[in-house]
């Protein structure tokens, strides 16, 4: 499991998003978002400057 | 006379048809009479059209007498996911934002579907917009599982699941992002093909996340899987995301033999990485008995986690449906139900660099597995980890919590199928194998399945509310 979130930093992140949560789902998707932050936290790993998108084609015969 | 032909499989039906011992207005008039029995019960449809579907069968009937099958689904009976447009009928991903959303053009498989002939007999159920479900505050409610109704289809494709299952059509239309044609098939006991990325156009379908959809059909058994791919199959110019690639004969390898053939199975994925219900590591242990009967090579084949493909397909799943949803979602909450609300909101706690390092992950993960599967034909995994759940039981946030066993051939985009493998004892509930294989290579995948199908039983089994 990732860090906490405040519920007062989380309202900032739904603020931002222009997200309205309902109180009664505030800490159920507070939770949600502290296991999408592992998610996050494992694509973050170091990549070199070549680390490419998935969209980019290798070129043929590469 | 056949006795009830809403249980003959595609491929017998159309046999039947093409010697004019079964009609298609006699068959589509039967999958009306087991839809009208049971649609109260499983609540599969959201827009059921059988007046249509009696014209259509009514064309296709004059049409063969005259001139013969068009091919093998003409006359087939078929439903669609309420995500594929209809001309002139409602396509509204079961959602109250768009229940009055009328399309003016159908979407291209939809288009290649009725160019075959099959006979389209209304929009099924789905999670709302591919995303949110089971739920119970929709216009209509969830579809339930016909192998036992407390329990949940699985999904997004759930009306899919559930009306091929039931008898009510012999083939159905579902989507794919993350697991949601194979999920409700594995549920469902059904044999349904997430094709190659790029095989199947997305034109005409309503999105949830466009790198990662994929259309595809779900049928009783791989042939028909195999023969409703072939007639959606084909190059569509104005979906960017459509390959430009001759379209094979699916069927061609069938009946040839799977000996020499090699199976890599992925044991840490069911094993450990999200281990699999008991009855399903049975059923997997026992495919891999079978294909070592019939000849086939096993060997274990190690991927990276499961988790990081399901962390890479999320965060780009939500990402991509959040900026689809966004302007809605902001301006008429109101109109989605909670599950799909919620769930797509989160993509809105993402940045644009979590979006872009997902997106080199996904470079990186898939070039593990072209090279995991050098030697190898298909993969081998769990369909589903588990039997179907009761319905009002299913986790809102489970692929947050458990990493999903069919996210890996959406960040992928290789073909993956999923087919039944038996029972579990005591609730008969089916359990799946998923096989995946190489890109464009969907007849080796068809082939592997086909020749386990044949070399068991299951497919003789139908759910005992049928027998009712």
């Amino acid at each position: 499991m990732s860090e906490t979130i405040s519920t007062e930093a989380f309202q900032v992140l739904l603020d931002r998003a222009g997200i309205s949560v309902s109180p009664a789902n505030m800490e159920e998707m507070r939770s949600a978002y502290m296991m999408l932050q592992a998610m996050r936290e494992r694509v973050r790993q170091p990549r070199g400057y070549d680390a490419e998108p998935a969209h980019i084609f290798a070129p043929a015969g590469r | 006379m056949v006795s009830d032909p809403t249980l003959l499989t595609i491929r017998e039906a159309s046999t039947l048809i093409a010697k004019r011992k079964l009609s298609p207005v006699e068959l589509t008039k039967a999958c009306i009479a087991r839809t009208e029995a049971l649609d109260a019960s499983l609540s599969t449809y959201v827009a059921f059209t059988p007046e249509l579907a009696l014209e259509a069968a009514e064309a296709a009937e004059v049409e063969i007498g005259t001139s013969g099958p068009r091919g093998p689904m003409h006359g087939i009976p078929v439903g669609l996911k309420d995500i594929y447009d209809t001309a002139g009928v409602a396509t509204t991903g079961h959602s109250n934002l768009l229940k009055r959303r009328v399309p003016t053009e159908d979407a291209f498989t939809v288009t290649k579907l009725r160019a075959s002939g099959a006979v389209i007999t209304g929009k099924l159920g789905t999670f709302e917009f591919a995303i949110g479900g089971p739920s119970f505050d929709l216009f209509t409610p969830p579809a339930r599982n016909p192998w036992d109704p407390a329990r949940t289809t699985g999904g997004s494709s759930s009306g899919s699941g559930a009306a091929v299952a039931a008898g009510m059509v012999l083939g159905a239309t579902g989507s794919d992002t993350g697991g949601s044609i194979r999920s409700p098939s594995s549920l469902c006991g059904l044999a349904g093909i997430k094709p190659t990325y790029g095989l199947l156009s997305r034109r005409g379908i309503l999105p949830l996340s466009q790198s990662l959809d994929h259309a595809g059909p779900m049928c009783w058994t791989v042939e028909d899987a195999a023969l409703m791919l072939q007639a959606m199959a084909g190059h569509d110019p104005l979906d960017p995301a459509c390959a430009d690639v001759a379209v094979p004969d699916f069927t061609e390898k069938l009946d040839e033999t799977v000996k020499g053939k090699t199976i890599g199975v992925i044991r840490h994925f069911h094993e450990t990485d999200h281990q699999a219900a008991p009855p399903v590591l049975a059923a997997i242990e026992q495919a891999i008995a079978v294909y070592k009967s019939l000849g086939c090579v096993i060997k274990e084949v190690r991927l990276p986690p499961l988790m990081d493909f399901a962390a890479v397909g999320l965060i780009i799943m939500s990402s991509e449906a959040f900026a689809i949803h966004q302007a809605d979602l902001r301006a008429t909450p109101e109109l989605y139900g909670e599950i799909a609300r919620d769930r797509i909101s989160m993509g809105g706690l993402l940045t644009g660099a979590d979006y872009v390092q997902a997106l080199r992950r996904r470079q990186e993960l898939c070039a593990a597995v072209a090279e995991a599967m050098i030697g190898v034909d298909v993969l081998l995994t769990a369909g589903s980890p588990f039997p179907a759940q009761a319905i009002d039981k299913v986790p809102k946030w489970l692929m947050y919590q458990k990493p999903s066993i069919t996210m890996p051939f959406n960040v992928t985009g290789l073909p993956a199928l999923a087919l039944c493998a038996g029972y579990e004892a005591g609730t008969g509930l089916p359990v799946a194998i998923q096989l995946a294989g190489h890109p464009f290579a969907e007849t080796t995948v068809f082939q592997l399945g086909h020749a386990y199908e044949q070399a068991t039983q299951w497919r003789v089994t139908r759910p005992a509310l049928l027998a009712a």
